[in-house]
């Protein structure tokens, strides 16, 4: 382990105050003995930093999916209190409300025909990777009903059903958007993309309830042993990039107009009750609803696709759940004894709020949170559930995934991605990409395992497992 | 090799060389759209873009950043930047191709420019720069 970090616990490590310079607060990473194993210093060094930030609270904190990124480290959480806290781009990212949801479907694995067939009709459908877009331009109104009111414009509009909205983490749309925020040139960049899936790690994937650890949680879920869902991992594509590009300026100037010291510029960020931060929340906000929305016109897409080839009604595909795992909100939470009004950034993490929630659907209050865990491309995927210890111990968050291990250009030279297509085409699984470069980047052996992350969260307590779910057939840019 | 691609686990993180900083920022724009896609040819279609900035990091992120945002909307590929600075000013011309999906196919979406460790260093053989892309 990097000197100066120390056990705590079975899966919790602490970076104590003085690691750096600065920190308000110590550093804590969930890892298990062999994930430490990978931890690298430059992700230490940037939750280190984290701790550094004025009106931080309790603690930064690194999921077990941890990884270094740029500003917060990718699976960081950090909380700031409003009065003397701050909000950062840097805890967000620039794929503002990058997330996932899962759909259920009536199918089970012995209702599916060719995989290859389904696969490639998802692929001619639902426009995928760079430069792509959807048929059917929206309106210079219609983004603004978008960035206003998220997955409910969608539903509005016919890309969905109403139950679609109660299962989405905010209901689908952040209060305080600001559309008014949003630069012509966001704009420009989003008008059109809504509906794209994009490219990288993003995906669409069939696949099929493997396992159910927990009988109960998964019924109220609304999934069961051998049902086959789907699976849609994507953001806000380039308007979203583009608040994120504008809002670094913008936060930048508020960072020394305001004369916060900071150890990485990527840690722009403004005071939470200036007039920036609240430009930049309410840009922030508009661009996770405009994610919202595309999750949900893609949904629908895939939906009609189900639908045409198996025969099943468009109903008998609800949302299971839909989580976003880069975002900044303003939620309450217990610390010390007191009720604190906290902006919370997770930045590669799921909110897993837990039972007794107020802000989960009703149906699911005695169960706790739906989260959903996507795995790497050819590895299994996790449904979980959020816990109260996680609203103790971490603001109510999680992992969001498996976390890289090795660089996409290292991918890129070492691995062929075709002959990964065939090794997963042997295990079942059916991978239409834009290119086998893109498989290569994005193969099996360049994550960290995704169940081993979320042994990690379930041991810790928190988000305890409900189902697995492997891949079949896979969709990506 | 006027730019090498650093190790970085999740984003791609890449430092130019260049013997003066007009020449550093042509460099990063072309290594930002060979990073985008190996097809690359110019085509005779020309965007210009002016800017100001209070710094050569700030100019060097603006610049990336609009080249990234016009070559989004116009749906081009650039593969050939001159670039002129004076004091605070920046003018340059791009070169390149319109972005054809099945030419193009694989390319990779870069989502931003990290301001994270971009520092314009200078030695005894130029200038140096780590730009920090995410993917």
């Amino acid at each position: 382990m990097i000197a100066g970090i120390r056990r705590v616990g079975p899966v919790e490590w602490e970076i104590p105050v003085g690691f750096i310079e600065g920190m308000r607060v110590p550093g804590t990473f969930y890892l298990s003995e062999s994930l430490a194993a990978t931890l690298e210093e430059g992700a230490v060094r940037q939750l280190a930093n984290v701790a550094t930030m004025p009106g931080i609270v309790g603690r930064a904190l690194a999921m077990p999916d941890v990884h270094w990124g740029y500003g917060f480290p990718i699976g960081g959480v950090a909380a700031f209190g409003q009065e003397n806290g701050v909000i950062s781009p840097g805890g967000v990212g620039f794929d503002i409300n990058c997330g996932v949801r899962l759909i259920a479907t009536p199918l089970t694995v012995h209702d599916l025909g060719k995989m290859k067939e389904l696969v490639n009709a998802l692929f001619s459908t639902v426009p995928t990777g760079v430069g792509a877009q959807r048929t059917g331009r929206l309106s210079g109104t219609e983004l603004e009903a978008i960035l206003a009111t998220g997955a409910s414009w969608a539903v509005e509009a016919g890309f969905g059903i109403p139950g679609d909205i109660i299962r989405c983490e905010e209901g689908g749309c952040m209060e305080g958007a600001l559309p008014e925020e949003v630069s012509q040139k966001a704009r420009q960049r989003g008008m059109p993309q809504s509906g794209t899936l994009g490219s990288g790690n993003h995906f669409l994937e069939v696949q099929v309830v493997a396992e159910v650890i927990d009988e109960e949680a998964a019924a109220a879920f609304g999934v069961a042993r051998d049902q086959i869902c789907f699976m849609v991992h994507c953001g806000s594509r380039g308007l979203g990039h583009q608040v994120c590009t504008d809002y670094l300026k913008v936060l930048e100037a508020a960072t020394k107009k305001y004369g916060i010291m900071l150890p990485d510029r990527q840690l722009a960020c403004a005071p939470l009750t200036s007039k920036e931060a609240e430009r930049y929340f309410g840009a922030m906000a508009a661009a996770a609803n405009y994610a919202w929305a595309n999750r949900q016109i893609i949904t629908h897409m895939a939906r009609e696709v189900f639908s045409k080839h198996f025969g099943i009604e468009y109903e008998e595909m609800p949302l299971v759940y839909d989580v976003a795992h880069n975002v900044a909100k303003f939620e309450e939470h217990h610390v010390e004894g007191r009720r604190m009004r906290l902006c919370v950034h997770r930045k590669g993490a799921t909110r897993a709020f837990g039972p007794g929630s107020s802000d989960i659907p009703q149906t699911l209050a005695s169960i706790g949170q739906p989260v959903i865990i996507p795995g790497s491309m050819g590895s299994s995927s996790f449904l979980l559930k959020g816990t109260a210890n996680a609203m103790e111990r971490t603001f109510g968050s999680t992992c969001h995934g498996a976390g890289r291990v090795s660089s996409r250009s290292k991918a890129k030279k070492n691995l062929d991605g075709s002959i990964i297509k065939e090794m997963l085409a042997k295990r079942g699984i059916v991978v239409k990409a834009t290119s086998n470069a893109v498989i290569a980047e994005e193969a099996p052996e360049v994550y960290k395992p995704s169940s081993e992350v979320v042994a990690v969260v379930h041991q810790a307590g928190l988000s305890m497992e409900v189902a697995r779910l492997e891949p079949l057939g896979v969709i990506k840019g | 090799m006027p730019f090498q691609e650093l190790d970085h686990t999740a984003d791609v993180l890449i430092r130019v060389n260049a013997p003066d900083i007009p020449s550093l920022f042509t460099e990063a724009a072309t290594a930002m759209f060979s990073l985008i896609t190996s097809n690359r040819n110019d085509d005779g279609i020309v965007r210009r873009v002016s800017l100001e900035g209070e710094s050569n990091e700030d100019l060097l992120y603006d610049f990336l950043a609009e080249l990234l945002f016009i070559a989004e909307v116009d749906r081009l590929i650039f593969s050939a930047v001159t670039v002129e600075i004076s004091e605070n000013s920046l003018h340059a011309v791009a070169r390149g191709e319109v972005f054809e999906p099945a030419r193009h196919a694989g390319a990779m979406e870069i989502k931003g420019i990290s301001y994270s460790g971009m520092n314009i260093r200078e030695g005894k053989d130029g200038y140096q720069v780590d730009i920090l892309f995410d993917v």
